[in-house]
């Protein structure tokens, strides 16, 4: 009997959140991806460090704002000098807008001066669902144990403007900051905003 | 891949005027062509060579009358797969921002949002967003005075346009608008359709059960009516993301959406109906009625601007016409009282306004549970009820024998007190009854004020009804409470002397007109029999009234009170048992159908009905339609100082327009919903249909003059 109410309330859960998106606080799916270099990359290489995982796509207004005012970048730099791994993921289709073969995502790795450790190619979009992003940008935290402890939006700025960025509360560094410091994340979870993910 | 939305249908008419049966106003509109064009300004999102979208500021009039709100309006036409988004984008996308820079004394309300559309793109990211076209709408506030011959409104206005890809847009827009004294409406086929579209924050329609679930919320909706398909969008809550809900088709009025929420966090969204057309209702889960913070239009500002009116309508109350014989009563009252202590002056400063809190509480009580009942209660339905009316009556009737010292009224227990102060009051209890009529006289009279709060009220949680009925009760009580807490602020009144006495008899007089106003109505709605014998009845309680004064005091023998307390259960048991209980309850049936126009007026009038009105309208008829009832003092002063006049009679008959009376003497569900569709509770109303214009009637005020009505319908410039 309990165990059927158990599964009645699972399987209610599961059809109320459609995908079954990682919830802050647990592990981080783990996932297979190759990077534009051709090398492949398992979640669970990183494992010891913090990993920050970017939804990105270099067409979209959103991610243009956080990549023409050099913030991103800046962010970047700043945390990979900390030993923590910077996955930017384009998970967008072949044909649809922030698809790029590997040739072109150097390409643009270079010309915006991206300071990420590896840009990472899911064009079937396979890892972008597992995780549930629904936007560019959207940023995920995870710590050295591989737990999630950050998902949502860059900051608090819901704008295309790049004059935005500055006096915004950037929601990534404050975790960073705070886990860095052995600290709970004070902002675990927000609503992230931006482009929608060009999937199929 | 996907069709392209059709076309916008609307055009912007800049230059269009109200059609008129005069032709020099077509000449005149002729003439200021050039100066109409300025009602709108434009500007086009071009991106690799197409025209993304056209962003267009217009107003709904063609100048800024001060002192008159008027409507602002920014028009996004979208190339055809094109969206942009509503207040809360969704999964992504950013919403619309529309800040017009406003001069100083000018305010700008919340923009008004019409019902956006589910765009689910690949991934199942879903969006809340508009295609092909979409007026955004702010209400402008302007000054009493202006000092200008026009002004310009600039507007900053972003967005972000998507189809497959998204691109940001802005404009910088700006309006130039004449002030004059006058106005005509502006782009008025835009502005109605898209605030047609705009979720409604009244009471829906339906029944709604919000259950929590371990994912949020069921909500579950009843009685629908002819709907076929129902949806609901949540509003954004940084703190609480709400998840998306699957459309359902509607069986027998019924359906159940899912609202993903963890931890069934409170939601606000709205709920929308589909039935070829599309209605939203705003709602939230909190309580099972409409969000009590007010609308998206009118957010958190509202419940306490309309409690402020309430606070103000209530304090006006005490100047109505309706409570003058009672405000006499009242002033007396005070200066009586100016000779006891100041404690006890406090105190029956204290039990008046208990009195009138009371009251309304009391009123609030019966209107939510009537509400709950789901009865069509408005404000001053109370006098609809000749039983209301006949028991109103009954008590200003003693009250005035008690003014001409037929009797006192003395407390049980406070006898000996109430020998030495005979001749002067009731006591606290005096003033607690006092509180009680003084509010039961002023509900007639719709301010201004307490329309708009009232129509609020009436749409609203019962906690908010008891909430704006304590802010009336505030208002009015707060002078008395005032000068009985300051009795020093009293001392500019007369001294206490004998010539009380005569006041108090005097005050009698105003009381028993009243109850002639009474028994007119009474008269109106049970006919000449139904007067007579709710005279009679009064007639026995006189009497009962004076046995009561003069036989049962403490000096009478034992033997008079026997025989006088027999003396008063036979009047009472005459008036109350046979005329009221048999009589007077019995007129009821004889009274003929009173749905009729009432003919007594030099206009023709033509009895309203929904069909008729809708019959005459597409007919292409100009319809003037007035709302009154027998009981409303202002829709008769109306009438004789305003409507039935010569003048307006002519202006009638030459421009062909039909007067149309609703009468609302006795209750009458259809003439409910339509002022109801005006958020209006009260009588008097007045709405002008111009020809044409059916769907866009013009409301005039409540306090009518011949002038404003001759303009209002384009007799007088």
């Amino acid at each position: 009997m309990n165990i059927i109410i158990k599964t009645t309330v699972a399987l209610a859960v599961a059809a109320g959140t459609g995908l079954a998106a990682p919830e802050v606080g647990q592990p981080a799916p783990a996932f297979t991806l190759t990077d534009s270099n051709g090398q492949s990359h398992n979640l669970a290489d990183f494992k010891g460090k913090f990993v920050v995982l970017e939804w990105l796509n270099h067409g979209c207004p959103f991610v243009k704002k956080h990549y023409d005012s050099n913030s991103m970048q800046k962010l970047q730099k700043q945390y990979t000098g900390k030993d923590v791994v910077w996955l930017s993921i384009v998970s967008s289709a072949p044909g649809k807008q922030g698809h790029m073969s590997p040739a072109e995502t150097n390409q643009a790795k270079e010309e915006k001066g991206s300071a990420a450790t590896a840009v990472l190619l899911d064009e079937d979009g396979t890892v972008g669902q597992l995780y549930g992003a629904r936007v560019t940008p959207e940023l995920y935290v995870i710590n050295p144990e591989g737990d999630l402890i950050y998902s949502g939006a860059i900051d608090d700025k819901k704008s295309v403007d790049p004059a935005d960025v500055e006096g915004a509360t950037n929601y990534v560094k404050q975790a960073l900051d705070e886990a860095l410091a052995g600290q709970p994340v004070s902002t675990p979870k927000t609503e992230p905003y931006g482009c929608s993910v060009k999937y199929n | 891949m996907f069709k392209a939305s059709s076309p916008p249908e609307t055009t912007l008419c800049p230059g269009t005027t109200r059609s008129s049966a005069s032709h020099g106003r077509r000449v005149l509109a002729a003439l200021l062509f050039p100066f109409f064009l300025l009602t709108f300004s434009s500007s086009a999102q071009l991106y690799q060579g197409q025209k993304l979208v056209e962003a267009t500021l217009l107003a709904d009039t063609t100048a800024i009358v001060p002192g008159q709100t008027f409507r602002l309006g920014l028009l996004l036409r979208m190339a055809p797969g094109w969206h942009t988004y509503w207040e809360n984008p969704g999964d992504s996308g950013l919403a619309t921002e529309f800040e017009p820079q406003l001069p100083p004394g000018f305010t700008a309300g919340p923009t008004g949002w019409p019902l956006p559309k589910r765009i689910i793109e690949p991934g199942d990211i879903q969006v809340y967003a508009y295609k092909g076209e979409v007026l955004l709408v702010r209400s402008i506030t302007t000054p009493a005075a202006v000092d200008a011959a026009e002004i310009s409104i600039p507007v900053k206005a972003t967005w972000l346009v998507c189809e497959a890809v998204c691109i940001p847009g802005k404009a910088d827009l700006q309006l130039t608008l004449p002030v004059a004294s006058s106005a005509e409406p502006a782009n008025p086929g835009l502005f109605a359709k898209f605030t047609a579209q705009l979720p409604s924050a009244g009471q829906p329609p339906f029944a709604m059960a919000w259950t929590a679930t371990p994912t949020g919320w069921n909500l579950g909706l009843r009685d629908t009516g002819a709907a076929a398909r129902a949806d609901f969008f949540p509003y954004a809550d940084d703190k609480h993301p709400v998840g998306h809900t699957a459309p359902r088709d509607l069986v027998a009025g019924a359906a159940d959406l899912a609202i993903p929420a963890a931890g069934s966090p409170p939601v606000r969204g709205i709920v929308v109906l589909e039935n070829g057309a599309r209605s939203g209702w705003v709602v939230a889960s909190e309580t099972n009625a409409p969000a009590a913070k007010g609308t998206p239009a009118t957010p958190k500002t509202g419940l306490w601007t309309y409690l402020l009116f309430g606070l103000i309508g209530g304090f006006i109350l005490n100047l109505m016409p309706c409570v003058l014989p009672v405000i006499s009563l009242k002033i007396f009252g005070f200066m009586r009282q100016a000779g006891d202590s100041r404690a006890n002056i406090l105190k029956h400063g204290l039990a008046f306004t208990a009195g009138i809190f009371l009251w309304f509480l009391g009123l609030a009580a019966v209107i939510i549970a009537l509400k709950s009942a789901g009865s069509e209660v408005t404000w001053a339905f109370q006098f609809q009820n000749p039983w209301f009316n006949y028991v109103i009556g009954a008590v200003i009737f003693v009250f005035a024998l008690n003014l001409f010292g037929v009797f006192e009224i003395v407390l049980p227990g406070r006898a000996t007190q109430g020998m030495a102060e005979a001749g002067s009051h009731g006591g606290l209890a005096g003033s607690f009854a006092q509180g009680i009529l003084a509010t039961l006289l002023a509900t007639p009279c719709t301010a201004p004020f307490l329309g708009t709060a009232l129509g609020f009220a009436f749409s609203q949680t019962s906690a908010v009804i008891a909430a704006m009925f304590a802010a009336i009760a505030a208002g009015m009580a707060f002078p008395y409470l005032l000068l009985s807490a300051q009795p020093g602020w009293m001392r500019y009144l007369p001294k206490p002397g004998a010539w009380m006495e005569r006041l108090k008899q005097f005050m009698g007089f105003p009381l028993l007109a009243t109850l002639l106003w009474l028994l007119y109505v009474v008269g109106q709605q049970r006919g000449t029999e139904a007067v007579i014998w709710a005279a009679a009845s009064y007639l026995c309680l006189g009497l009962a009234a004076w046995l009561y004064g003069a036989f049962l005091g403490p000096v009478s023998s034992t033997r008079a009170k026997t025989l006088a307390t027999l003396g008063i259960l036979l009047s009472l048991f005459l008036g109350l048992g046979y005329f009221t209980g048999n009589l007077f309850a019995r007129s009821a049936a004889m009274m003929p159908d009173k749905s009729a126009a009432t003919p007594t007026d030099g206009i023709p009038w033509v009895p309203f009905s929904e069909a008729e009105l809708q019959r005459l309208l597409a007919e292409g008829r100009p319809v003037f339609l007035d709302f009154t009832a027998d009981w409303c003092i202002t829709c008769k002063f109306n009438l004789r100082t305003a409507i039935d006049t010569k003048a307006v009679r002519e202006a009638f008959e030459k421009l062909g327009i039909v007067p149309m009376l609703a009468d609302w003497t006795n209750s009458n569900p259809e003439i409910t919903r339509k002022l109801a569709q005006f958020d209006r509770v009260g009588v008097p109303f007045y709405l002008f249909y111009a020809p044409g214009k059916a769907d866009d009637p013009i409301i005039l005020p409540e306090l009518l003059t011949e002038q404003i009505l001759l303009r209002a319908i384009g007799a007088q410039p």
